[in-house]
C-alpha cells in the first residue's frame, strides 16, 4: 500500500511537469496551428539557466525571474526569426522548422553551460515528509502548488479576460480576428511567450528533483506532446489531465512493471492515441479553422 | 468618405482586381453588383486591409490609409460584414459582440444592449455559443459584431446570401435603420434588384473592372444591367 501511494505522489509529481508542457503545445497550437516541438528546450532552458545564474552568484529567485525572462525572450525570437518568416508555409515545414529550432537551442545550450547534470537547491529543504508511509519531497510540493498556480493563471486569463477571448478568437476564425483589429500576429508572439515562460517555471520548479542538462528537453517535448494528445491537441483542459496521466502511467509502470520501460510508455500512449481516438479524450472531431 | 482609384490586386500571380475606381461619399448608401467570381469580395477584403494589394490607392477621410494595417483600419473607423458571416463558432454570442468592440476594450453593457435591442433574438441566446445559431441568427450576429467597432463605415459582404426570404427583408430592414442612423455603407450584393432599390449610387463590377455606374435610378434604367443583373 504505502508503495501504491509513493507512485502515485511521484506520478503526479512528473505529471504537473508534464501537463504544463502539454499547456504549452497547447496555448501555440491554438493561437497558430503549430505543434512547437521546441517546446522541451523552454524546460531546458529554465532549469539550466536558474542553475547557471545561480552559481555565477545570484540568489535562486532572483535566478528564476531571470531565467524566465531569458526564456520568453527566446520564445519570441523563435516566432519571430523562425515561425512568422515561414508564414504561408505548410504545417510539416512549420514542425520542421520548430524540431531544427529544437536542435539548435540544444546545440547552444551544450557550448554555453556544459555537458554535465546540475541540480537546486530545493526551495524547502531535503527532509520527506512521511504520510501514509509514503516519502513525499518538499519540492514536490511545490511542483504540485506552481504548477496549480500557473494553469489557474492561464485559465483566468483565457476565460475571464478579453484579451484570452481574442486568443480564442485568433484560433477559432483569424481573417475574422482580423477583421475585428485583433492583431493576430502579436496575439500568436502572446502564445510563444507564455508557452516559454510555463516551460521555464517547469523546468526550474522540477531540477530540485529530476536534475537538469542540456539535453532534457528531447524527452519532455516527447512528454509533453504524448499529453496533450492523450487529452486532445488543442484542449487546455485535455493537456493537464493528458499530462497527469501520463505521470502516472509512467510512475506505475515503472514501480509495478520495470523502471527499463518508462519513457517507452509516452510512445505506446501516443500510438494508443492515434489508433483509438485520434481526437483524445477531450479533443471535437474536427476543428473549425480557416 | 472613401475613394479608391486604380486598385489592382492579385492572388499569387493571378490579377483578379484591374484598376478598380470607386467612391463612397459620406452617410450615402453604394451597392457594389456582379456575377460570381467578379471580384466583390477581394475588393471588399483590400479595403480592411487583408488582401494586399499590387498597385493602387485607399484614401479614408482625405487620408492615405493604403498601407495601414487592419487593425488601424478598424480603429479609423472600417467595420466589415464578412461573406459567409465568419463568426467565431466556438465562443459565446456575448463573447463575439465583445470581440467586435476589441479596440474599446470589449465594448460597454450598452453598446451591447443597443444590439440586442435591435436582435432581440441573439439577446436571449448571448450566453450560448455562437455556432449553434442558424443562418440568419449568425447574420445578424456579424452585423452586430461589426457595429461594436463603432463603425462609420460598413463594408457589407453579401449580407442576404443563403437566407430565407423573410430574413433576407429583415436584413434589408437593419441596412435601412443603419442608413437612418447615418451609417456609411458599401453594399455587395447578388440580390441586385434589392439593393439597387435602397441604395444611392451603384457600380457593377465584371471580371475585375468597374463597367457600369450611376445613381441606382439610372442603373436601374440601363438596359445592359437590367439584363445582365436584374432578369428583366
Ligand atoms: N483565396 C483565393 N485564392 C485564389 N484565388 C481566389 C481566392 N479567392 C478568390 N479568388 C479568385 O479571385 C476572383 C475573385 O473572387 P471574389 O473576390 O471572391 O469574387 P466575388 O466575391 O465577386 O464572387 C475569382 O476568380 C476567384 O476564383
Ligand atoms: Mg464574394
Amino acid at each position: 500500500m504505502p508503495e501504491l501511494l509513493q507512485f502515485a505522489f511521484s506520478g503526479l509529481t512528473v505529471g504537473a511537469v508534464y501537463a504544463l508542457v502539454a499547456l504549452g503545445f497547447t496555448l501555440i497550437y491554438n493561437a497558430s496551428d503549430v505543434v512547437n516541438f521546441a517546446q522541451g528546450e523552454f524546460v531546458m532552458l529554465g532549469g539550466m539557466i536558474t542553475v547557471f545564474l545561480h552559481l555565477a552568484g545570484l540568489p535562486v529567485p532572483v535566478a528564476a525571474f531571470a531565467a524566465i525572462l531569458i526564456t520568453v525572450l527566446v520564445g519570441l525570437a523563435l516566432y519571430a526569426f523562425a515561425i512568422d518568416l515561414a508564414r504561408g508555409s505548410g504545417a510539416v515545414q512549420i514542425i520542421i522548422i520548430t524540431i531544427g529550432a529544437s536542435i539548435f537551442l540544444r546545440g547552444v545550450a551544450q557550448v554555453v553551460f556544459d555537458k554535465r547534470f546540475h541540480a537546486l537547491p530545493p526551495w524547502f529543504g531535503s527532509e520527506p515528509i512521511r504520510l501514509g508511509g509514503a516519502a513525499i519531497l518538499p519540492q514536490s510540493l511545490v511542483v504540485l502548488t506552481g504548477a496549480a498556480l500557473i494553469v489557474a493563471l492561464i485559465f483566468l486569463l483565457i476565460d475571464r479576460t478579453i484579451l484570452g477571448r481574442a486568443i480564442l478568437a485568433t484560433a477559432t476564425n483569424r481573417l475574422a480576428a482580423r477583421l475585428v483589429g485583433i492583431p493576430v500576429r502579436r496575439i500568436v508572439a502572446l502564445s510563444f511567450a507564455l508557452s516559454a515562460a510555463i516551460g521555464a517555471v517547469a523546468g526550474l520548479l522540477v531540477t530540485p528533483i529530476t536534475l537538469t542538462s542540456y539535453d532534457v528537453g528531447t524527452l519532455m517535448a516527447l512528454k509533453g506532446f504524448a499529453a496533450a494528445m492523450l487529452g486532445g491537441m488543442g484542449s487546455a483542459p485535455g493537456a493537464i489531465v493528458g499530462g497527469v496521466l501520463l505521470g502516472l502511467a509512467e510512475s506505475f509502470g515503472a514501480g509495478l512493471i520495470s523502471s527499463k520501460y518508462k519513457d517507452a510508455i509516452a510512445f505506446l500512449i501516443i500510438l494508443f492515441t492515434l489508433f483509438v481516438r485520434p481526437q483524445g479524450l477531450f479533443g471535437k472531431k474536427s476543428t473549425e479553422r480557416v | 468618405m472613401l475613394e479608391i482609384s486604380g486598385l489592382s490586386s492579385a492572388y499569387g500571380r493571378i490579377e483578379v482586381l484591374h484598376g478598380i475606381g470607386l467612391v463612397v461619399p459620406a452617410s450615402q448608401l453604394v451597392c457594389l453588383i456582379g456575377g460570381n467570381g467578379a471580384g466583390k469580395t477581394t475588393l471588399l477584403r483590400a479595403i480592411s486591409g487583408v488582401q494586399p494589394l499590387k498597385s493602387g490607392s485607399i484614401r479614408f477621410d482625405g487620408q492615405d490609409i493604403t498601407r495601414l494595417s487592419a487593425e488601424e483600419r478598424v480603429k479609423r473607423g472600417i467595420a466589415q460584414v464578412p461573406e459567409g458571416r465568419q463568426i467565431f463558432g466556438s465562443l459565446t454570442v456575448e463573447d463575439n459582440l465583445n470581440l467586435g468592440g476589441w479596440l474599446h476594450g470589449g465594448g460597454t453593457a450598452s453598446e451591447r444592449d443597443a444590439i440586442y435591442a435591435m436582435f432581440p433574438i441573439l439577446g436571449e441566446k448571448r450566453h450560448l455559443a455562437a455556432g449553434g445559431l442558424s443562418g440568419g441568427q449568425q447574420q445578424m450576429l456579424a452585423i452586430g459584431r461589426a457595429l461594436m467597432s463603432r463603425p462609420r463605415l460598413l463594408l457589407l459582404d453579401e449580407p442576404s446570401m443563403g437566407l430565407a426570404p423573410v430574413l433576407v427583408e429583415q436584413v434589408f430592414g437593419v441596412i435601412e435603420s443603419l442608413r437612418a442612423k447615418g451609417i456609411t455603407m458599401l453594399l455587395v450584393e447578388q440580390n441586385a434588384a434589392a439593393a439597387l432599390a435602397k441604395a444611392d449610387y451603384g457600380y457593377v463590377i465584371e471580371t475585375g473592372r468597374i463597367t457600369h455606374s450611376g445613381p441606382s435610378a439610372q442603373l436601374i434604367g440601363d438596359p445592359k444591367v437590367r439584363e445582365a443583373y436584374l432578369g428583366i
